[in-house]
């Protein structure tokens, strides 16, 4: 006799059942991380133990708690002229997150409403933007950087305006090339055929369709905001002491590597994991924009 | 006859490009009836997709551009209008079918948000109305349970279903005109003969006059009234259907016919047209299909013919032909 087998429908098909949102891991994990870091940064004043910038000479270079000569009262050690370590990370938190975010925001909407238009007009718009996306792009940013810090003083808004001003180029040249490719597309003919307007076009048939690369962009510019704001702090030209970004905690401790690794370490741990979070939700942003994905 | 709906007068469309001027649509002319179906057949880059993208005033600009002739619609003259005007009269008076159901869809939109922007720009409704709209546009294109294709995403869809879709874009704001550029060509036979049908369907519903771009003369047997055979630009013969398959008088248009392969002959191998169309960035003096043609004179290479009117509504422009 043959046995019938149950057949259970949720695993058919390697178990692509639909599961809730809050169930997938690439999108729990990174959202809980950057939740904590915005919280932590929110409310850094009273989760640190310590103010960024209280000094105590005879605390300097401390090792965190779990080493010899470490003590539970600064957790993650101290830096050269004792700050505590942890209460940086913390208030660093702030300065970091809302550079990257600020700076994000504004590259990314210039860069891609600039290159919607070059690569959907062409002609001269496109000949026109396109060299002025090449001069940015071949301008360090750093000297930029360096230039303003010098005419109009170093300090937050001033990173953010050296960062952002060269930064949206890389956006728009990407947004340009798929434009470009979607102007010529069947879908967008239609849409000129049912008498859409060019803004029409660019805003509702390209722009939706541009989100892919621009979100896989964005997400990639976290660590570059956050690494170049740190060296700016490096230069003098960044968020100038005693301030607390992870960048120029980073650097604080370059000269300190081989005696207090600790000063880099855990404000380095930390970009690490903002910029792994923002891949992850990066990646899962793509696969829930795709509407071949998204059904599955 | 019934009422002419478009009138094209010595169309001229060129392209400017670095190599040259092509003349792409040089002198074409034609007109198409309320609830008539013309159809415009020729080979390949012989001009008639050019010609449906100048109705429309959506030639690739700059290099594209309108050189010359008139385009009447309902009695105004396209050529005249502005571009907003002509926006307006973009998917509400003409509209048009594009040949590849597969990627004529933003991938991005279900199936009803894309015909429900063509009602919203056409028709300034809002809300349950616009949705009552999709789904009369799904329904006249014989589309099964509408209320559930509208929520679709296109790639969920079949060719032959989307095709329908972008049917339903076209008509959904009713519109006078269609230009229909080889819109069975990426279908597989039989959903090709479902669709055709269909669309006869549909024009007997809405009056609609439909312009029938095609090289498939089996097609246009089926679908069309009227006939108009391009060459290298030019429209050489236009007659109805039936006079096209029985007599056919320009020497271009009987060589078409006999390249078609048919049932009821047996034969050796295939009748084909000998030689290239023209490069239309340096077309010959005289007949363009001169070079190609049979019973070419002296004549022929000298000068073009003109248009003659042989019977009632049966055009050609051969001297041959008396």
């Amino acid at each position: 006799m043959a046995t019938t087998k149950v057949i259970d429908w949720d695993k058919v098909g390697g178990g692509i059942k639909r599961k809730s949102i809050f169930l997938e891991i690439t999108f729990i994990l990174p959202v809980a991380v950057l939740f904590l870091l915005v919280i932590m940064a929110i409310f850094a004043p009273l989760l640190a133990p310590y103010p960024y910038d209280q000094i105590s000479m005879q605390d300097r270079l401390l090792p965190p708690f779990f080493m010899d000569g470490g003590t539970t009262a600064h957790l993650l050690g101290t830096d050269n002229i004792g700050r505590d370590i942890l209460s940086r990370v913390i208030y660093g938190a702030q300065i970091s997150l809302s550079i990257s975010l600020i700076v994000i925001a504004i590259t990314a909407s210039i860069g891609t409403v600039l290159g919607i238009l070059a690569g959907y007009l062409g002609g001269r718009t496109d000949a026109f933007l396109m060299r002025v996306t090449d001069i940015s792009l071949s301008f360090p940013a750093i000297l930029i950087a360096i230039l303003m810090a010098v005419t109009i003083g170093p300090g937050y808004w001033t990173v953010v305006l050296a960062i952002s001003m060269l930064g949206w180029a890389p956006y728009a040249r990407l947004i340009r090339g798929e434009a470009l490719k979607l102007r010529e597309s069947d879908f967008v003919a239609q849409a000129r055929i049912i008498g859409a307007s060019p803004v029409r076009i660019m805003f509702r048939h390209i722009f939706p369709n541009v989100l892919n690369p621009l979100i896989v962009m964005v997400t990639l510019s976290v660590g570059f905001v956050i690494l170049t704001e740190a060296a700016l702090s490096y230069l003098g030209a960044g968020i100038p002491p005693p301030a607390a970004s992870w960048g120029n905690m980073v650097n604080d401790g370059r000269t300190f590597i081989d005696t207090a690794w600790w000063m880099s370490l855990f404000p380095g741990i930390v970009i690490g994991l903002v910029v792994l979070a923002g891949n992850f939700l990066g990646d899962w942003l793509r696969d829930k924009m795709d509407p071949r994905l998204r059904q599955l | 006859m019934s009422k002419v709906i478009l009138r094209v007068e010595d169309l001229r469309s060129f392209f400017f490009t670095r190599k040259g001027v092509v003349k792409a649509v040089d002198g074409v002319s034609f007109y198409v009836c309320e609830g008539e179906t013309f159809g415009l057949v020729g080979e390949s880059a012989c001009g008639k997709t050019v010609t449906a993208l100048s109705i429309l005033r959506l030639l690739p600009e700059p290099a594209g551009q309108i050189v010359g002739g008139k385009i009447f619609l309902d009695g105004t003259n396209l050529l005249e209008l502005s571009k907003e005007e002509m926006r307006k009269y973009r998917g509400r008076m003409i509209s048009m079918i594009l040949q590849d159901p597969m990627t004529s869809l933003n991938p991005v939109y279900t199936v009803g948000d894309q015909i429900a922007e063509s009602v919203r720009l056409h028709q300034g409704l809002q809300g349950e109305k616009v949705d009552e709209e999709v789904i009369s546009a799904l329904r006249l294109l014989k589309i099964p349970s509408p209320e559930m294709i509208m929520r679709n995403y296109p790639f969920q869809l079949s060719g032959g279903m989307r095709q329908r879709v972008v049917g339903a874009i076209a008509m959904s704001c009713h519109p006078r005109l269609l230009i229909a550029d080889e819109p069975t060509t990426a279908l597989d036979a039989t959903i090709q003969a479902q669709y055709l049908t269909l669309f006869k369907d549909v024009q007997k519903q809405t009056n609609v006059a439909i312009i029938f771009i095609t090289h498939d003369f089996g097609v246009v047997g089926n679908m069309c009234q009227r006939v108009g055979v391009m060459y290298a630009g030019k429209i050489v013969e236009t007659a109805t259907t039936r006079e096209i398959f029985k007599t056919p008088k320009h020497p271009y248009t009987s060589a078409l016919m006999d390249s078609v392969p048919r049932l009821d002959q047996k034969g050796d191998r295939l009748y084909s047209i000998k030689g290239q169309p023209p490069s239309l960035r340096d077309l010959p003096p005289g007949c363009r299909f001169f070079p190609r043609c049979p019973v070419a004179e002296d004549i022929c290479r000298q000068k073009e013919p003109a248009e003659v009117e042989i019977s009632e509504g049966h055009f050609v422009s051969c001297w041959k032909v008396k």
